[in-house]
């Protein structure tokens, strides 16, 4: 059974988990079900199917009696038509329509992805064309499709990329990490850039890095979404995206370089964090949804920070896992006046004296919300807590860091907090 | 008088040539771009589990992944109405629509011959 704005996407499953006929036994109930009262749900289950028009009841059961046909048995393999490596020839005019036309751009124009263009992006690169580079899907449910260099040459180039930045882009594309993650919550996802490539690319880590103003931050960010359409399998929205809002963030994927250069001493970048030497030029994914800007006048600033990592999650922030993006003077301060010594401190402090509003408490934790339902304690109590209350209970899982960042130009003490976390790292050098 | 006919003749066949460049540009040529797809993988056929031939005796399973707290309970109720000779057992998947639940799909093998999965929101 599913609710009955998922149609194209089980079916799409069905067809690509290899049961193409399983969608003759599926049945739709109204969407959503799962806020809807008793009474609601009531004359729905005795309802018909939204889609079909059939009693729900009488689907289900003839879905569990009905003989299997001999469709319904088939074993082996469904091939996919074979991929050609070049589109048929046509004008750039109609080219440009079919991609955009197609799902295979952001919506933006792209810069149609010649032999002559693919084969100048490939001089960015040692590495063979046909080398293959690895798969990606949009959510573990889909399926994974694989890509080779050229395939990502491609790519890059639409996205308006130089050889320079292919090495970025390769290694973002081989930590297979989708920037479209499928999910009805809209999932945002972030490009962090460490290392000497951030200079020999002239990327911005100072005033408006994570705006739209440098080339290479732009392209790069630019450049995964695509790859995760086109080479992911992933962005179709209803089918391969079901993100019900959207997140802007996804045209660039909040890409900028950490400002190495003003992090207090101590203090190490992320890449040196994730357990690669300084020397070392690395990209990182991460996974969240928003960022939430704070303003530079309150001091202490770890208090600060715990205040609006509060806010973030009591107005509903998702997951359990945070990133803070400081200013260089937030990060001074932070390290010369409050004693912070190495981000790691600040992070561990900043979970420490975290608490949990009580709602949210209990939208995060399924199992605990049972258990208060039946009555156990302390959950029992909490659970009738008024709204706004705080449970003492970190909403950070003990074993992620609280990621500290240093990004901007110094002309204010702001600082940016988000229900981030860390997904991969991938190395640049490899990929040069 | 015949000079001034051919500078005439020589300046309308240029304004012709204006004219007919702004009215009708040249066409676009043809150009050949790649692919920008990655390649997707064979899809393996799996066949459906066996269908019961009657609901009788049977212990059939309706496994809750995010419908909520009451669509399903409400149908469990509706099933064992009309299907007294039938188990019908309500049961929530652990975790997020991600998460995996062995333990619950062992059980349904274990003690089921049937189940109904509520996916949705």
């Amino acid at each position: 059974m599913i609710t009955q704005r998922f149609v194209d996407l089980v079916r799409t499953i069905a067809f690509k988990k290899g049961m193409p006929n399983l969608n003759q036994r599926f049945t739709f109930t109204p969407h959503p079900v799962a806020t809807r009262t008793r009474e609601e749900c009531y004359k729905f289950v005795r309802g018909n199917d939204p889609v079909t028009g059939k009693p729900i009841v009488d689907e289900i059961i003839a879905a569990l009696t009905k003989p299997l046909t001999a469709e319904d048995k088939k074993t082996g393999f469904m091939t996919r038509p074979p991929r050609s490596r070049l589109m048929e020839p046509d004008t750039p005019t109609n080219l440009a329509q079919l991609f955009y036309k197609n799902g295979w751009t952001d919506g933006l124009p792209i810069v149609l992805p010649t032999e002559e263009r693919v084969a100048e992006m490939l001089k960015g690169t040692s590495h063979s064309k046909n080398e293959n580079v690895g798969t990606m899907r949009p959510s573990p449910p889909h399926e994974a499709w694989e890509f080779d260099v050229e395939m990502v040459a491609t790519n890059a180039v639409m996205a308006g990329a130089k050889p320079e930045h292919l090495p970025v882009i390769l290694a973002l594309a081989s930590t297979g990490t989708t920037s479209l993650f499928s999910s009805t919550t809209s999932f945002a996802r972030m490009v962090i850039v460490n290392g000497p490539i951030r200079e020999q690319i002239k990327m911005n880590a100072e005033i408006g890095a994570m705006g739209p103003f440098n080339e290479s931050n732009a392209v790069i960010g630019r450049a995964w979404t695509l790859i995760s359409k086109n080479l992911g399998g992933g962005g179709t929205p209803g089918e391969t995206y079901l993100g019900s809002q959207g997140n802007n963030l996804n045209y660039n994927n909040v890409c900028f370089p950490e400002r190495e250069d003003a992090l207090p001493a101590g203090w190490n970048p992320l890449h040196v964090q994730k357990g690669y030497k300084a020397g070392d030029s690395v990209v990182h994914t991460l996974s969240g949804w928003s960022l939430i800007n704070g303003g530079g006048w309150i001091k202490p600033r770890n208090k600060h920070i715990q205040q609006m990592l509060t806010g973030l999650f009591q107005s509903g922030g998702n997951g359990s896992r945070a990133i803070v993006l400081l200013d260089p003077i937030g990060a001074k301060d932070c390290h010369d006046e409050e004693g912070f010594e190495t981000k790691e401190k600040l992070s561990e402090h900043l979970k420490k004296n975290a608490s949990s509003p009580a709602a949210s408490y209990f939208r995060r934790s399924g199992d605990m919300l049972q258990k208060a339902k039946e009555g156990v304690e302390p959950f029992a109590t909490w659970l009738k807590y008024p709204e706004g209350t705080f449970v003492p209970v970190s909403p950070f899982r003990s074993e992620d860091p609280i990621e500290i960042l240093v990004v901007g130009g110094a002309t204010n003490a702001l600082m940016m907090v988000g229900d981030f976390s860390y997904v991969a790292s991938a190395s640049v050098d490899k990929w040069r | 008088m015949k000079s001034r006919i051919c500078w005439f003749l020589a300046g309308a066949f240029l304004a012709m040539v204006v004219f007919a460049g702004s009215v009708f540009p040249a066409a676009e040529a043809k150009i050949t771009v790649l692919n920008p797809l990655g390649v997707a993988p064979p899809i393996r056929l799996v066949p459906m589990a066996q269908r019961l031939d009657s609901l009788d005796g049977k212990t059939v399973y309706i496994i809750n992944i995010g419908m909520g707290d009451t669509f399903l309970p409400e149908l469990q109720k509706v099933l064992s109405e009309r299907y007294p000779k039938t188990n019908w057992i309500f049961k929530n998947k652990v975790g997020s629509y991600f998460d995996d639940d062995p333990k619950l799909w062992e059980e349904i093998k274990a003690k089921g011959q049937a189940m109904i999965g509520g996916v949705g929101h």
